[in-house]
């Protein structure tokens, strides 16, 4: 099944294979030479190796039990710090397969922590720290309390620079049998804006229809993969169709599953695109903020999403006098 | 006036406590065995002897609320003569501030000649166990290291976090009050109020309190408040009546259609009304009722922000501050500048949310598997699977029929399924 998607079929299982990361690897080298590590925090934006990196730790430390030595959270997706608890009990309580002294946590989007689960969490750390070494995964490191990074090695993670990902993506084309143009690369790198896996998905889904992949494949990849749906109801919203607009949200929300915030992010990249006029642009960008907050305040997503709905078609009906106007009461 | 009736008409003594004889007897044995007390006192009410009653190092009354727990304990402290050291639900209660109350408590002597002191710790199950950090522990050990009397009151002593206090404890159930003995006492208030009170309207007034003392009375400072004199069977279904069980729909009309704010604010004191329910109902009815945009949009900002303080008053537990919330949610909604004059009847629609939410269960758990099951075998969160991988698998399954059949075989989800979570 991970053979399905590139970035997970050719994510570096060693430290060799890792293209970029030079002093990152050098120091991590020497933790597994020791046989002994602090805690690790690596920081940087999506796409950088964070995640291969931990993953290409753990099999150096442990060789063929990684999987057993190694227990993967994501804390955004465990629901909260009792859960995370929980499960570290469980993971802790037996000893480590192997030569390496102690086990392995890896705590994805430690940064979508709040900061009275992160006290915990570095009580946690304390209480496991005997047979347990976390590596905690961030994209800021500014989200991270003081605490936990005082007990932390540190290390960022920067974007791939332009000729280390061509070099990756030349190899998996080569891999894949896919002609892989030069112009496609220079898309690919512009599109993904140094995500590694976004890049990946890029050229897979440019392939999948193109044995030669060329600017204009990958650019047609790029626009397979954006949220029409989303971007529909935007269209929907502004044309001030808003009960057409609801039951499209409402699919998409309740039985797509899309996240409020998800909504946000697909309208803000879109409305660059949109033929709209800049003062009618300025205004909906200022919405769209205001939304993006209420959603981290309040309590239920449909709520706000209703209400930015209704107003993106009140600024719509305005930025059209020349639409139709409203039946008279 | 100044003093609510529940304090005005509170027993002074042991004898005026009613309905609980049991437990009084057993209060005042376990005191005159182990304590000073005036020898009247315990000739009168401290007979029992039992090696439960004399050896037992506290004492936690147990009952619903308003059948005299607390009342108990004060007039206990008045008959023989010791000072009370209170500490009750709205204290804080850490071991910190429980030893420093105490401690202070106890080691000044009193200015009025007490013959004692007596520690009273009310409402022990409203000990939160994260807020008042350590406190049982500290009760536990105010009780076996105290030279004093240390009762203590609970609606619900068998909870298992008290199987410490419970093992030290005499544990003494205090009963429910009879209709009868509730009606005793209110009319004794109404007396002492110099009030004519139906017999057949303060029997209601039991009857409907449950054997709560306070409620009753409380009830029925309330029919007889502003200097009223004369209390009949009417007028308790006059009031009652005055809150009727209003539909879903009734309160909508009741808000829209209110011509001040304040009369759609008020739509909160009613009984019936279940704020979280209203949300969901007024969410679907704005653009309904106020159909052209720009108004719905202010009513809808107006809802938005209501709902944002409800997030931050469940983030903090500030629960003081949701009058704010409904008032926007209900005046801020009902009345918006240039509002059109609504039509008598206004057809409103049942949620579609829930509905909907209702008849695709199954879609959403199929989807939330998949997720998953991704999210797990590709190492990375669930909310990049359904903000970016969703769309490249789509794409990836548009143009190779495998890749569905290989989740199917996986998930164990037919693959006609999987197609249409894409």
């Amino acid at each position: 099944m991970a053979e399905l998607f590139w970035f997970e079929k050719y994510r570096p299982r060693s430290f060799d294979e890792v293209v970029d990361l030079e002093e990152v690897k050098v120091r991590l080298r020497e933790f597994v030479k020791g046989g002994n590590m602090p805690h690790l925090l690596f920081y940087g934006p999506p796409g950088t190796g964070k995640t291969t990196m931990a993953l290409v730790l753990a099999r150096e430390l442990y060789g063929e039990y990684w999987r057993e030595n190694t227990l993967e959270l994501n804390a955004s997706d465990e629901r909260g710090i009792n859960i995370i608890r929980e499960r570290l009990k469980e993971f802790a309580r037996t000893a480590p397969v192997g030569k390496a002294p102690f086990k392995l946590v890896i705590l994805d989007e430690a940064d979508n922590m709040t900061s009275d689960a992160q006290q915990a969490l570095r009580r946690i750390m304390e209480i496991y720290a005997q047979n347990t070494r976390f590596i905690l995964l961030a994209n800021y490191v500014s989200r991270i309390i003081d605490p936990i990074i005082s007990r932390c090695a540190v290390f960022r993670f920067s974007p791939l620079p332009r000729h280390l990902m061509a070099e990756r993506l030349r190899h998996i084309a080569e891999r894949e049998g896919v002609t892989l143009k030069e112009d496609a690369v220079d898309v690919i790198y512009e599109l993904s804006e140094g995500d590694m896996r976004r890049a990946i998905n890029l050229l897979q889904i440019a392939a999948a229809t193109n044995k030669v992949v060329d600017g204009n494949a990958v650019a047609a990849a790029a626009t397979a993969v954006r949220p029409s749906d989303i971007v529909e109801l935007f269209n929907l919203a502004l044309n001030g169709d808003y009960l057409k607009a609801r039951e499209k949200l409402r699919e998409l929300m309740y039985i797509k599953g899309v996240a409020g915030v998800d909504f946000i992010r697909a309208f803000q990249r879109e409305l660059i695109r949109m033929s709209l006029d800049d003062e009618v642009k300025a205004e909906v960008a200022e919405l769209l903020a205001d939304v993006d907050y209420r959603l981290t305040q309040g309590a239920d997503e449909e709520i706000q999403l209703a209400y930015l709905l209704a107003r993106l078609g009140a600024i719509g009906r305005r930025a059209k006098p020349t639409a139709p106007p409203p039946k008279k009461r | 006036m100044a003093l609510p009736w529940i304090e005005k008409y509170r027993p002074k003594s042991f004898a005026e406590v009613v309905d609980q004889e049991e437990a009084k007897y057993t209060l005042a044995s376990w005191i005159c065995t182990r304590y000073k007390a005036p020898r009247e006192f315990c000739a009168r009410w401290g007979k029992k002897r039992d090696k439960e009653i004399s050896e037992a190092k506290a004492v936690l009354l147990a009952g619903p609320p308003g059948v005299g727990k607390t009342t108990i304990v004060h007039a206990l402290a008045k008959e023989i003569n010791y000072e009370l050291i209170e500490l009750n639900a709205s204290d804080v209660r850490t071991a910190e501030r429980i030893k420093q109350v105490v401690g202070r408590g106890l080691r000044e002597s009193s200015l009025f000649g007490y013959g004692g002191k007596l520690v009273l710790f009310d409402e022990v199950d409203g000990l939160h166990v994260k807020e008042d950090l350590g406190g049982l522990e500290a009760i536990i050990e105010i009780i076996e290291t105290a030279k004093v009397p240390v009762v203590m009151t609970a609606n619900n002593p068998y909870d298992p976090k008290f199987r410490p206090l419970r093992d030290l404890s005499l544990v003494v159930n205090l009963k429910k009050l009879s209709e009868d003995e509730v009606v005793e006492v209110l009319k004794r208030v109404c007396t002492g109020e110099g009030a004519k009170c139906e017999e057949e309207a303060l029997r209601s007034i039991a009857r409907s309190s449950l054997g709560d003392l306070r409620a009753a009375i409380n009830d029925l400072q309330m029919y007889l408040s502003g200097g009223r004199r004369v209390l009949t069977v009417d007028d308790i279904k006059r009031v009652g009546e005055r809150n009727p069980q209003l539909s879903m729909f009734e309160i909508l009309d009741r808000v829209y259609k209110a011509r001040w704010f304040d009369e759609a604010r008020a739509v909160s004191f009613n009984p019936s009304f279940d704020w979280e329910q209203y949300f969901v109902w007024a969410l679907e009815s704005i653009p309904v009722v106020y159909k052209e945009l720009e108004l719905t949009s202010v009513a809808y900002d107006r809802l938005s922000k209501a709902d944002m303080f409800i997030g931050r008053i469940k983030r903090t537990q500030e629960w003081e501050l949701l009058p704010y919330a409904l008032e926007l949610a209900l005046g801020g909604v009902s009345q918006v500048k240039n509002k059109p004059r609504l039509p008598p009847f206004i057809k409103y629609g049942f949620p579609q949310r829930l509905l909907l939410l209702a008849r695709t269960k199954e879609v959403r758990r199929r989807r939330e598997t998949l997720i998953e099951y991704l999210a797990q075998n590709l190492h990375v969160s669930q909310s990049l699977v359904r903000a970016e991988l969703m769309y490249v698998l789509s794409a990836l399954a548009r143009h190779n029929p495998h890749v569905i059949e290989r989740l199917s075989k996986s998930l164990g989800i037919n693959s006609l399924d999987i197609k249409n979570l894409l």
